[in-house]
């Protein structure tokens, strides 16, 4: 990506927002009944907390490197809250400080976006849990307001017009409610630690606890992210990591990825992590960012190592690895997330089985290089993974396929009549067994229609038939009906929207 | 994301094995794991989703409560249908015992009621509930039938898996359930 040096103008005063921010903060989160006393510290005048440092450089508003983001945004119809119409996000330059004592944020923000349609606004997600300071395009101060979730900025813009959006923002970010019963999460986005470190896993919804952003997957958009904490304290996002440099007690790293990805896809973590690299057979440079002192839980060689093996029986599977690094990050979480090249992953027994590794992995293709344009096919991820993954399992212990599918299948009428059919899911629902299971089993009776090599084809042809980009549920059931020759929509249409699960 | 429990047989017997040795995460994990076959064994039985859910949450007390007593020689899987077998049983007894009257004058094809009816409150009338009953009789004279019953013929266990549960000789089992079916016949309804 061609990258030309950033012209930010800052705002006045904004070197001292943060205290000024801060104290603010603080005195609203008392009324609120918060027992949040440390804020009180920071009312001294003068004392300046944690400011984000400004790296590298932001790509022209012309680069053709951009086209790859250009993406039809849209309202979620599952989850309305989030996705506009407006905004087509091409870049995110986000330059953000943690101040874990203060548990305090502070971000400057700027995006590269392509104006969807005619609006007298520009509308992004952005929790209320974040104060916005101040607001520019193309480098003139704009006047904005906030409606629940929503920022909105005073502009006259026009189709397909190119601008740089800058936000300057700060606060303690919170997480937001997930839309699930599952066991494993009950909130999304910005989670903070006992001990101020930090992570996110914000599927389906949540980036905008941390950032402003078209919050809906078929809005993708390059990254880099610039994160600065008290050493020994170190940030870690998505992509390759530029640079580490430390300066007066501060550990600044700089990630870029220069692949498009869906704002779910996207993670950050602060806290004292311990690298450890390989490179993979085929190429792939491999990290794992353990926490220190939990070596215990996570072994980073016997990883790296099994995540080597994953990547080798999935690259046979699906072909190259479609991304130009692999990471993983592991947090304080009990669940695991396909984030675009840093893979992030509890630490539980579970979330750091090779298993897992696999599904990760194999979200890349399915999931990451293409994936549903709203959530309303979630299952498109799922499915298809889950059925790798039980392919990788049956590879792996004394049961064949066949029988797992057998075992799967008992449990999957149970979870279609508690969720709903996979691609028709109840909202609250986000995420459950009948989006893996459901899809998996449907995997199977196709493979079974098609035969092993046409099916294998089209396992790894269809993330390549449109690289970066996403697709509907007509769009997916027409390529595959299409590419095999047969009319496979009853068998979509049974499995996925059925209310009771089809004979096998 | 990662599916929120997907574990193969032996990763649940493992588990268990874990429990049971007093590994309380592992419980946790466990009991989040088997909820969804739990459920669905219950509601084999109570037709009635609240129903089968108010069994399942006891069947799950139950298996953290009794774990130990898991011999760990068959699947866990199949202790576990007899511990949700005994649930639904019980929950469907405390139904009935809640049960008020219904309206007489409503039952015009049965004739009057002579006791509550579970059919007429949340245990919607469902094709598992005349067997329920027939058990509820059985057992007066023959309780040891019923388990083996139930575990063959609603929830599909094999002969051997039962025997190995019950830990009982293969014989005794088919034959306590030959028995069993002749005395339930006669007891359900005739259009079930």
């Amino acid at each position: 990506m061609r990258r030309v040096r950033r012209s930010r103008r800052p705002l006045a005063g904004a070197r001292c927002s943060t205290t000024i921010l801060a104290v603010s903060l603080g005195l609203s989160a008392c009324t609120a009944g918060g027992p949040d006393t440390e804020v009180e510290v920071l009312a001294q005048p003068g004392e300046v907390g944690l400011t984000p440092v400004a790296l590298g450089e932001l790509p022209a508003l012309d680069d053709p490197a951009l086209d790859a983001s250009v993406s039809r945004p849209r309202r979620d119809p599952v989850y309305p809250g989030v996705g506009h119409p407006v905004v087509d996000a091409l870049h995110y330059d986000l330059d953000l400080a943690w101040d874990p004592e203060e548990r305090l944020l502070t971000g400057r923000e700027t995006l590269l976006l392509r104006v969807a349609r005619d609006s007298e606004r520009l509308v992004l997600d952005l929790s209320p849990a974040l104060e916005v300071t101040g607001v520019r395009l193309d480098g003139e101060q704009r006047p904005f307001d906030r409606r629940g979730q929503d920022l909105r900025v005073d502009a006259e813009v026009s189709t397909d017009d190119r601008h740089v959006l800058e936000i300057d923002y700060a606060g303690s970010p919170e997480p937001v409610a997930a839309p699930t019963t599952r066991g494993d999460f009950s909130t999304n986005g910005w989670t903070v630690t006992d001990d101020g470190d930090t992570w996110t896993m914000q599927e389906p919804t949540g980036a905008y606890s941390w950032y402003a952003v078209d919050d809906q997957p078929a809005d993708k958009a390059t990254y880099d992210i610039t994160i600065s904490v008290p050493s020994p304290r170190v940030g870690v996002a998505n992509g390759q990591m530029i640079s580490r440099t430390e300066s007066d007690g501060v550990t600044t790293t700089r990630w870029s990825m220069e692949q498009p990805a869906s704002s779910y896809l996207v993670t950050i973590a602060t806290g004292e992590y311990a690298l450890s690299e390989a490179v993979s057979s085929s190429g792939v440079p491999l990290s794992y960012w353990v926490p220190v002192g939990e070596e215990d839980r996570v072994d980073a060689d016997a990883g790296l190592a099994e995540a080597d093996r994953g990547l080798t029986w999935l690259e046979e599977k699906l072909g190259p690895y479609p991304f130009d690094a692999l990471g993983f990050l592991f947090v304080d979480s009990e669940s695991g997330m396909e984030t675009q090249t840093m893979i992030t992953l509890g630490m539980t027994e579970y979330t750091t089985s090779t298993p897992v590794l696999v599904h990760e992995i194999a979200h890349h293709w399915w999931g990451d290089l293409i994936g549903p344009t709203t959530w309303r096919d979630l299952w498109m991820n799922e499915g298809m993974v889950m059925y790798l993954q039980g392919a990788w399992m049956a590879s792996e212990e004394p049961y064949t396929l066949q029988q797992l599918m057998d075992y799967w299948a008992q449990d999957e009428p149970q979870m279609r009549a508690e969720a709903g059919p996979a691609a028709d899911y109840d909202p609250a629902t986000f995420g459950e067994g009948n989006a893996y299971y459901s899809g998996a089993l449907m995997w199977h009776e196709i493979r079974g229609l098609l035969g092993d090599r046409e099916f294998w084809r089209l396992v790894r042809e269809w993330p390549q038939s449109m690289p970066y980009g996403s697709s509907d549920y007509d769009g997916i059931v027409g390529w595959w009906s299409r590419e095999s020759g047969r009319d496979l929509a009853p068998v979509f249409d049974a499995w996925l929207l059925g209310e009771t699960s089809p004979p096998r | 994301m990662t599916s929120a429990g997907a574990r193969d047989p032996d990763e649940i017997d493992d588990l268990a094995r874990r429990a049971q040795a007093g590994d309380a995460y592992a419980l946790e994990v466990l009991l989040g794991a088997v909820r969804p076959r739990a459920l669905s064994a219950c509601r084999s039985v109570l037709p009635h989703l609240p129903d089968a859910e108010d069994a399942c949450q006891e069947a799950l007390l139950n298996v953290s409560r009794k774990i130990g007593s898991w011999h760990g020689r068959g699947r866990f899987t199949t202790w576990l249908h007899a511990v949700c077998v005994n649930s639904a049983r019980s929950t469907y007894r405390r139904l009935k015992n809640q049960a008020v009257p219904a309206d007489p004058t409503e039952l015009t094809a049965t004739g009057p009621l002579e006791r509550p009816d579970p059919r007429t409150t949340s245990v919607i009338a469902g094709t598992r509930l005349d067997l329920l009953e027939a058990m509820e009789v059985i057992e007066r004279d023959h309780p040891q039938l019923v388990q083996p019953l139930l575990l063959r013929d609603v929830h599909g266990l094999a002969y051997d898996e039962i025997a190995q549960l019950l830990e009982l000789p293969l014989g005794t089992v088919k034959a306590q359930i030959h028995h069993g079916r002749k005395l339930t016949r006669p007891l359900l309804a005739a259009d079930a």
